[in-house]
């Protein structure tokens, strides 16, 4: 399965009899519906470590674009209107502001990894707390309350799983506790996001601005007011994509699946 | 009001310091510049005249860093292309062909290790890159190993190596065209060059060519020569370029300490104490 197709429902099941094994690109398994597969004995597995570098990555390249308003920044650049550079054109700074890690997973941690690196301060949310030595190696501190992480916050990065708990984790209530000067950057999936609660947010300024590499539907619609947005930075879902993380998940699906074929135990299988 | 005026804050290059100018103002003690970058101004003119100047390098060095890493990943990344793909009224795209270039375990090569270069280093050290840096001199041991950095003493060996040439230089006439036609044949097929330093230090007709006939993959420029380039420059026309207006040290905090540098300096020598700052003609 490559970008949620094709989709797996009861249809496809019950006219694939012989199905023996669902691999999935990436680490999301969202889009599955576990329990039907395993009704069929179909067994599922996806690539989850591989992701994580690329994924951290992007979380840090659209923080960073976002805070210094690179693609604006671009246009104008090569605009056939510009005649000069406006001197009082400024972003934010990202060094020693502060970031607030929504989902300290393998990817979380990655970009606090990251983000230490730009002399940030790192508040994190999760469901469980790291160790200390994982917390002290990136200087992160824990905020059990999600309220107090996302009041202190300059950049708010998304870096959870998608389950019934996070979906719409961030709405009208988080968005509005977030500073007016605040950044959020989703890598993780659309739906943990209250969508239209957002373009209002972006629209009345209750937040600076967003940038997305994750959005639902994906893509959106043409005509969406996130498209139109001067504060949104958007990219297609490339989490993940480049060359050689996209050869070695190609590579670990195929191994999953001839593990799957053969009977043998499934190497990331997903249970 | 010439004989009045003792100090100049001097704005991205503005007013423009000349004969004229230093000449219709007798009381001028200092200059001190919102940067640290002194390439627009003629330092041996200006102390002709017995006025001190002054830069402002503790605030730039982290705003210019983060600039370099943000052009660094956006153009990794295509950062700036799907963004565009992603708002455009057409839903045309394949997904398989916008794949971009990893940043793990690829190599920059930082050309000039300065405040800002050793930022850089330490930036892309946690990105999990290898580092090879070329600087008049060289650092010290633990300098280099606090960023696991390789010092290349001639710079072929560090554009043969890297995917990614950062440039990070101060103009000089020894580094105005360092990077020529020859520098970029030598470079990989698939690395990218980035620019923060000064546009002057690259070879922009030998960059355009460079860049449209492949010989290396894609270019993020911070600065060029002039600024902004005339309208119809073919470096606009091209895919695989990110250029950005000199976003080096422009954020609200940097312009904050820059002012602060600035006034520092200016209160020093209008009280005839020694300058935090000062730059004297070399």
């Amino acid at each position: 399965v490559w970008y949620h197709r094709p989709v797996i429902n009861e249809e496809l099941l019950q006219s694939l009899p012989n199905l023996k094994i669902v691999a999935s690109a990436g680490v999301g398994i969202d889009h599955l519906d576990l329990k039907l597969l395993s009704s069929y004995g179909v067994k599922v597995s996806n690539t989850p470590f591989v992701v994580s570098t690329d994924t951290a990555d992007m979380g840090m390249a659209l923080l960073l674009a976002s805070a210094r308003r690179l693609v604006e920044g671009h246009e104008m650049a090569v605009s056939p209107d510009t005649e000069y550079f406006p001197a009082d054109w400024l972003g934010v700074e990202v060094s020693g502001a502060t970031l607030g890690i929504l989902g300290m997973g393998t990817i979380g941690y990655k970009v606090a990894e990251r983000a230490k690196a730009f002399e940030m301060k790192i508040l994190y949310h999760n469901r469980n707390q790291r160790k200390k030595e994982e917390e002290s190696a990136v200087g992160a501190v824990y905020c059990k309350k999600i309220d107090d992480l996302l009041q202190q916050s300059d950049f708010v990065l998304l870096a959870v799983t998608l389950t019934p708990q996070t979906h719409k984790l961030i709405g009208k209530r988080e968005l509005e506790l977030m500073k007016p000067t605040a950044t959020l950057i989703n890598i993780s999936r659309g739906l943990v996001v209250d969508q239209d609660a957002l373009v209002e947010a972006l629209q009345n300024k209750v937040i600076k601005a967003a940038a997305l590499d994750v959005t639902y539907p994906e893509p959106l619609p043409r005509d969406h007011p996130l498209l139109k947005l001067k504060n949104v930075i958007i990219t297609p879902h490339i989490g993940s994509a480049t060359k050689k993380t996209r050869w070695v998940m190609v590579e670990e699906m195929t191994e999953s699946i001839e593990a799957g074929l053969a009977g043998l135990p499934i190497p990331r299988e997903v249970l | 009001i010439g004989k009045k005026v003792q100090a100049i804050y001097l704005w991205w290059h503005k007013p423009v310091i000349n004969k004229e100018l230093l000449q219709s103002l007798p009381n001028l003690k200092v200059i001190a510049n919102s940067g640290v970058g002194m390439d627009h101004l003629d330092l041996k003119l200006v102390a002709s005249f017995g006025v001190k100047m002054a830069n402002a390098p503790r605030a730039v060095s982290s705003s210019t860093a983060d600039t370099g890493m943000a052009l660094l990943l956006a153009s990794a990344r295509r950062l700036v292309e799907v963004h565009n793909i992603s708002i455009s009224p057409s839903m045309e795209y394949c997904e398989a062909d916008i794949l971009g270039v990893k940043v793990a375990g690829a190599t920059l090569g930082i050309v000039g290790m300065g405040s800002i270069g050793y930022k850089i280093a330490l930036r892309a050290k946690a990105f999990e890159m290898n580092i090879l840096y070329h600087n008049r001199t060289q650092r010290k041991v633990q300098e280099e190993q606090a960023v696991g950095a390789t010092y290349c003493k001639k710079i072929d060996s560090l554009l043969q190596q890297a995917d990614f040439v950062m440039l990070v230089v101060s103009l000089t006439p020894q580094t105005h065209k360092l990077i020529g036609k020859r520098e970029l044949k030598l470079m990989k097929p698939t690395a990218t060059l980035i620019n923060i330093s000064r546009g002057a230090v690259v070879d922009q007709e030998a960059l355009l060519a460079a860049l449209q006939t492949g010989v290396i993959r894609a270019a993020a420029l911070d600065v060029t020569s002039p600024e902004p380039l005339p309208r119809d420059h073919s470096l606009l026309k091209l895919k695989n370029i990110i250029i950005t207006p000199h976003l080096g040290i422009k954020t609200d905090k940097a312009t904050y300490m820059i002012t602060e540098e600035a006034v520092e300096n200016i209160l020093a020598a209008l009280n005839g104490l020694p300058l935090p700052s000062e730059v004297l003609p070399s």
